[in-house]
């Protein structure tokens, strides 16, 4: 009888702790959200439902001191070696059951990755969060603060337009930054983060990365204020509102890497969070395999099951390859961004362009294949019962977010073909 | 320029009052549904309850195809197809789930009121309610796929209720069958069963006794529709309920459904285009002054989504031409103007997806943003071309009549 497990991963490139985290991730999924999930589009705005889970995953197992280094009470990842494989694991396995879960639970880590990753750990900052996350059972959340209502994904298309369009600025004054503007949509607002990582600019206007600053608020801030979350077509577990700063001030010692250092390992948030919505795909794909092989073989047309119909199976294979293949470009690509010596640095052009390659290859093949699935269920397919719904919906977001696809293919295309005015 | 002279359709098929009904739902679409539909909140119960009164039974889409004596709007005949188009696709416009609603009535109601084999007992019977102030439902029932059922079936689809004579009259029976929509409030069920080893529809009045709903189930999209399983329990119908019998008329209305639902994609499509075309013509993106449309790669998303915004209604235009049109194009469930209406209807739904998704691309959070409305399109569509008819079955309808196949 063929499982999930059947699906590939390169064996050598996974890490030591692969199986112990991947099974807690898995029993955990299995028992909080999968039962629950199918009522969390109505818990968009209260996360009564949704909240248990996050608390058993973060606090309560620990996961969210992940990245933290051991003696500030963390699981020390960040300078494991394993950091991407181990978290494209877990991230597969939360995807699996619920992908709005599983990028509120990544997007924590991702302005945290920008002081805790190595080569370029802040050892002052990482001392002065860790006890927010390390020092709790209650769940603790990040967020990266970049969408401004103006400009969409501009924040994200930095060869073009090198921070220019970023309207949030970052003024010194003294030994503290003075902080204003507005945010709009990142995962993990909608009064949900305890700390933010603000894309802000010094200079406004500027296109030198020098003047691009990624600079940490804590979300008590005075000035910070957050509104109530949007609602969307799906991944009720993922909170997306409007930040406002309006004259914070945070110490000048929060800005996370320096002039020029914040722009070149923003790029590296970029690639982590790439892996991150690969990872994601897997995991629906994965999960979705399994309905369909449940469906498939127990309901039945022209008097046999349907997996027994060859214009059906030819359709089950196209989705089997497809999970395949995805599933292994995310382990190749997590395995890149953790041998930087083999494959060049995260936050290097040709890592970026191929991890956006990778993503929106993965979201594409999710979709179309997500809607195949659909069809081939009928009616079912667009039922709550059987989930699949529910995947293609959140997959979709997956896919839009990061600069949706045309921002994908302009990095890939700037990449592959030396572009010079994309 | 607006959207009905963007994308052009046969003006000469229509008549005058065509384009007047057309004119006055799309009145309808714009004032009460578009301008409130975030206030709504697809809350059909209350909100929009008002606004499915007003159409159905005011402006009189519900006794449209009722004759003029009876107090209906007179379209008793096949010609109706390209009316109903038209009405449809504004109505499928404002809101996908109500058309989705209208189209499962006409189903039914033209099997009543157009043609020849029109049913004058069910007609004269029913017009009082039918020309009334009250909103009715109805809904398909048809052999079902993706069951663990077994039995007598229509091409490998098992019907989901029996039928047995009992004198004049019939009793029906089914367990758990599932409508196409509105299982927990339809006025009538149109079920499939088999008779003499043909497909029959019989009229099934959802007030009986002993028809039981069962609990509404949530789906992705179309949530006009309360649907829900239901089951009789040795209905007992007169001979009159029996709707019709044989393939050919069975698949003359799957041919009206189909097409109905392909205005209904129709609708969506333009509503999307009307949303991404303030999208393009106000966003700014790449700094200052580069507004969203003007740039190359979105304008080539942008005029693939036009195309098949204008194809897609071209196409729904011509297969209700043929509908309307059977001295020249043979019969709605003759096999070329059925199978042209299972491809269209296939062809539209696919098409409106494929569009909707690159909308939805290039629109990035704002595409999945229920404040933008345009999110909801794209699950009713969705929905929608998994309700209407099974892609597999399809498949195998077209290549039945495309190559002939004996055994499927």
């Amino acid at each position: 009888m063929r499982t999930i497990d059947d699906f590939t991963r390169p064996i050598e490139y996974i890490a030591p702790v692969d199986k112990y985290l991947g099974d807690i991730v898995r029993k955990w999924a299995e028992r909080e959200v999968m039962p629950y999930r199918r009522e969390y589009d109505e818990d968009w705005e209260s996360h009564r439902l949704i909240e248990p889970a996050f608390r058993s995953l973060m606090g309560e197992l620990g996961f969210q001191r992940m990245l933290f280094p051991e003696d500030l009470g963390g699981w020390g990842f960040g300078h494991s070696g394993s950091t991407a494989t181990i978290a494209c694991r877990a991230f597969e396995e939360i995807a699996r059951a619920d992908s709005g879960i599983a990028v509120a639970f990544g997007v924590l880590f991702w302005p945290l990755v920008m002081i805790c990753s190595e080569p370029h750990v802040n050892r002052r900052l990482c001392e002065e969060f860790a006890p927010m996350f390390c020092d709790t059972s209650d769940p603790k959340f990040a967020a990266n603060a970049m969408t401004e209502p103006q400009g969409g994904a501009d924040i994200e298309n930095m060869e073009i337009v090198g921070g220019s369009t970023i309207q949030t600025t970052a003024v010194l004054d003294g030994d503290e930054w003075v902080i204003n503007g507005h945010k709009l949509w990142p995962t993990n607002s909608g009064g949900v983060a305890d700390l933010f990582g603000v894309v802000a600019t010094t200079d406004p206007g500027s296109r030198d990365l020098d003047d691009f600053a990624f600079i940490f608020v804590p979300a008590d801030t005075p000035g910070c204020t957050q509104g109530g979350p949007y609602q969307k077509a799906g991944m009720a577990a993922d909170k997306n509102g409007d930040i406002w700063f309006d004259n914070c001030r945070v110490p000048a010692w929060y800005r996370a890497c320096g002039p020029g250092l914040d722009a070149m390992y923003f790029k590296e948030v970029i690639s982590m969070g790439n892996m991150g919505s690969t990872a994601f795909a897997c995991g629906v794909m994965l999960n979705v395999y399994e309905i369909l092989k449940d469906f498939c073989s127990t309901r039945t047309y022209r008097g046999k099951p349907l997996k027994e119909n060859d214009d059906v199976a030819g359709v089950l294979a196209d989705f089997a390859r497809d999970t395949d293949i995805i599933r292994v470009i995310a382990y190749q690509y997590a395995r890149m961004l953790d041998r930087p010596d083999l494959y060049g640095e995260r936050w290097s052009d040709e890592i970026v362009s191929k991890g956006r390659a990778y993503k929106y290859f993965a979201c594409d093949r999710a979709v179309e294949d997500l809607k195949k699935a659909m069809n081939i269920m009928g009616a079912h397919g667009s039922d709550r019962l059987w989930d699949v719904e529910k995947h293609w919906r959140d997959v979709k977001i997956v896919q839009l977010w990061m600069g949706g696809k045309q921002l994908c293919q302009m990095e890939v295309a700037r990449w592959f073909y030396d572009c010079e005015t994309l | 320029m607006d959207y009905q002279e963007l994308f052009p359709v046969p003006v000469e098929w229509l008549e005058e009052a065509d384009v007047s009904m057309a004119s006055t739902v799309a009145g309808w679409a714009d004032a009460e549904v578009m301008a409130g539909r975030l206030e709504h909140h697809e809350d059909y119960d209350t909100l929009l309850f008002p606004a499915m009164r007003k159409l159905f039974c005011d402006i009189g889409l519900q006794s449209a195809l009722y004759p003029d004596e009876l107090g209906g709007g007179g379209l008793d005949n096949p010609t109706a197809a390209l009316t109903l188009a038209a009405v449809l696709e504004q109505v499928g416009r404002a809101d996908t789930g109500i058309a989705f609603l209208l189209a499962n009535w006409y189903a039914l109601t033209s099997v009543i009121a157009i043609g020849p084999d029109r049913n004058k007992t069910l007609l004269k019977g029913s017009a009082e309610a039918v020309c009334g102030p009250n909103v009715m439902l109805a809904s398909l029932v048809l052999p079902a796929y993706g069951t663990d059922a077994e039995g007598e079936g229509f091409y490998g689809l098992p019907y989901q209720a029996t039928a047995k004579k009992d004198g004049d009259s019939w009793v029906l029976s089914a367990t758990e069958a599932r409508p196409q929509c509105a299982g927990s409030n339809a006025t009538f069920f149109a079920v499939a069963a088999s008779v003499d080893g043909m497909p029959a529809l019989f009229l099934v009045p959802a007030q009986a006794a002993s028809v039981k709903a069962g609990e509404p189930f949530k789906k992705a999209g179309l949530a006009a529709s309360v649907n829900a399983e239901v089951s009789l329990e040795n209905v007992k119908l007169p001979a009159a309920h029996l709707l019709l019998a044989g393939e050919e008329r069975f698949r003359g209305v799957l041919a009206w459904y189909y097409e109905m639902c392909s205005a209904v994609c129709s609708g969506a499509l333009l509503a999307s285009y009307e949303i991404l075309k303030e999208w393009g013509d106000t966003r700014v993106i790449k700094g200052k002054g580069q507004v969203f449309k003007e740039n190359p790669l979105v304008a080539s998303l942008m005029g693939e989504i036009g195309a098949k915004t204008g194809l897609a209604r071209l196409l729904t235009y011509n297969v209700a031409r043929m509908i309307s049109q059977p001295g020249t194009y043979g019969p709605a469930g003759g096999g070329p103007v059925f199978a042209t209406a299972t491809a269209v209807f296939r062809h539209v739904a696919r098409t409106a997806m494929e569009a909707m998704d690159s909308t939805m691309e290039l629109m990035g959070s704002a595409g999945y943003a229920t404040e933008w409305n345009l999110e909801r399109y794209w699950r009713d569509v969705k929905t929608l071309e998994t309700y209407v008819v099974p892609e597999t079955v399809a498949q195998t309808d077209m290549a039945r009549h495309y190559f002939g196949l004996k055994k499927l």
